[in-house]
């Protein structure tokens, strides 16, 4: 649990909500990083699609999904930055998507590894 | 309890499936709208669901429009709905409770605060349950015989109303049957009225085992039964009247003061012999073929002819017919 703390400090991942809210459930912790290290790469590649083909529509639903997926995980500043390109697209505001969309590639940029401490760290 | 959850993002599904599943539900998860419907649409369907907002093929709002209409127009139990949304607008929330939800969650959820709604749902649905089951008590009693359970006099008599008019309409033949006890005053006179009760308990009994399904029987008045036989072929008429009054005299029935051995005149009348005619007419017709079957001995089958002079109405041979039975 100290390892744990320490990751929470300094990373993205606000652990220790995210714990408190799966209970302290370490397995499911462990199955929601595997979901997440399997589809996020998707997902953001669909997102990078989406708005290179100005795609208002689906730039709304795939920031919606990382939204989701980035709150479920408790990567808040991520999640707020899906958030936002969300909105942005929703209401047509096109011209500052990709401005947006690279700083919330700047936030997701090395989550994945972290998450993969996330997973040796739960299982130690 | 089995409860629905419908989230096409893998992630979510897996956290609420996991919540839920160690809160003690049955879980059912699915990825999209349409399949919510067609779970939420089964008779045998969860009744509690959680429905992500945005989904593919039919969002949230999508799924419970389309399951209330599905309940209005099947009468299919109530679901509880819940809309698990990240939209916090006021706005999106008046259109989500407009569609037909209960409640809303905002993601992310509180696991404390989700089990909370959902046994807040729990307990509408149980609600529900009890006030289905007072309405469905009411209209068992509403429309059948407190005593045989079979239908009582009105019901039988729209029946009768209902199936002579198809007869006429399609060309068929409606059989009428009217039954009535052979002496039962002297059973309730004899054994007391507990036991006239268990014989006309296991009269409407016999009755209903010996028609077919989609056949009627009802209490017409104290121990008289009306049987109403639809889409009939008019040659096996007066056999199939003769199977039902061995039905009731073939063997003795059980009662508290040990068996006792009853039988059944029956009045029988076949709805082409008569043409159109008031239902009323036709059942006064029937109940003079009664007459004529007890005037004969009793335990036998009568029928209702046109122009034959027995079913003429006369009011002294009513009394005496009255006196007979």
């Amino acid at each position: 649990m100290e390892k744990l703390q320490n990751c929470s400090q300094n990373g993205r991942v606000d652990l220790l909500e995210l714990l408190a809210r799966l209970d302290n459930d370490r397995e499911l912790l462990r199955d929601l990083v595997t979901i997440f290290k399997e589809d996020f790469p998707r997902h953001l590649l669909a997102l990078q699609d989406a708005v290179a083909g100005q795609d208002m529509k689906q730039i709304t639903m795939v920031s919606h999904t990382l939204r989701g997926m980035l709150s479920n995980l408790a990567v808040t500043k991520a999640a707020a930055a899906a958030g936002q390109l969300e909105e942005l697209a929703r209401s047509g505001a096109g011209a500052s998507i990709p401005e947006t969309l690279a700083a919330f590639e700047r936030e997701v940029l090395g989550l994945l590894p972290e998450m993969e401490t996330y997973i040796a760290e739960v299982r130690s | 309890m089995k409860i629905l959850i419908a989230d096409d993002e893998a992630m979510s599904r897996r956290l609420l499936e996991k919540t839920l599943e160690r809160a003690g539900y049955e879980v059912v998860a699915v990825e999209n709208g349409r399949l919510a419907v067609e779970q939420l649409n089964r008779p045998d369907g969860p009744r509690l669901a959680l429905l992500d907002w945005v989904m593919p093929e039919l969002d949230g709002p999508g799924v419970c429009r389309a399951v209330r209409r599905n309940q209005e127009q099947q009468e299919q139990s109530y679901v509880y709905m819940v809309l698990l949304t990240s939209k916090e607008s006021k706005e999106d929330i008046v259109t989500g409770l407009e569609s037909g939800a209960d409640d809303y969650l905002t993601k992310p959820f509180h696991v404390d605060e989700l089990k909370a709604r959902l046994r807040t749902g729990e307990r509408i649905l149980h609600l529900e349950g009890r006030l289905v089951e007072a309405r469905e008590m009411m209209r068992f009693k509403a429309t059948h015989d407190a005593l045989t359970s079979i239908w009582n006099r009105g019901v039988i008599m729209d029946l009768l109303g209902r199936e002579l008019a198809r007869s006429q309409r399609e060309s068929g033949c409606t059989i009428v049957l009217l039954g009535d006890v052979d002496h039962f005053k002297l059973v309730n006179d004899t054994h007391g009225h507990p036991v006239g009760d268990e014989v006309l308990q296991e009269i409407g009994r016999r009755l209903v085992l010996s028609i077919r399904s989609y056949d009627f029987v009802g209490r017409y008045g104290g121990e008289e039964f009306l049987m109403v036989l639809n889409n009939c072929d008019p040659e096996s008429a007066e056999a199939r009247a003769e199977e039902i009054r061995k039905a009731v005299s073939s063997r003795p029935i059980p009662t508290a003061t040990g068996p006792l051995q009853v039988s059944m005149s029956i009045g029988l009348l076949l709805s082409n012999d008569w043409g159109v005619r008031p239902v009323e007419e036709l059942l006064y017709e029937v109940d003079a073929a009664l007459y004529v079957a007890k005037a004969a001995g009793r335990n036998c089958v009568r029928r209702a002819r046109p122009g034959v002079p027995t079913s003429e109405p006369n009011v002294a041979a009513d009394e005496a017919v009255h006196r007979l039975r």
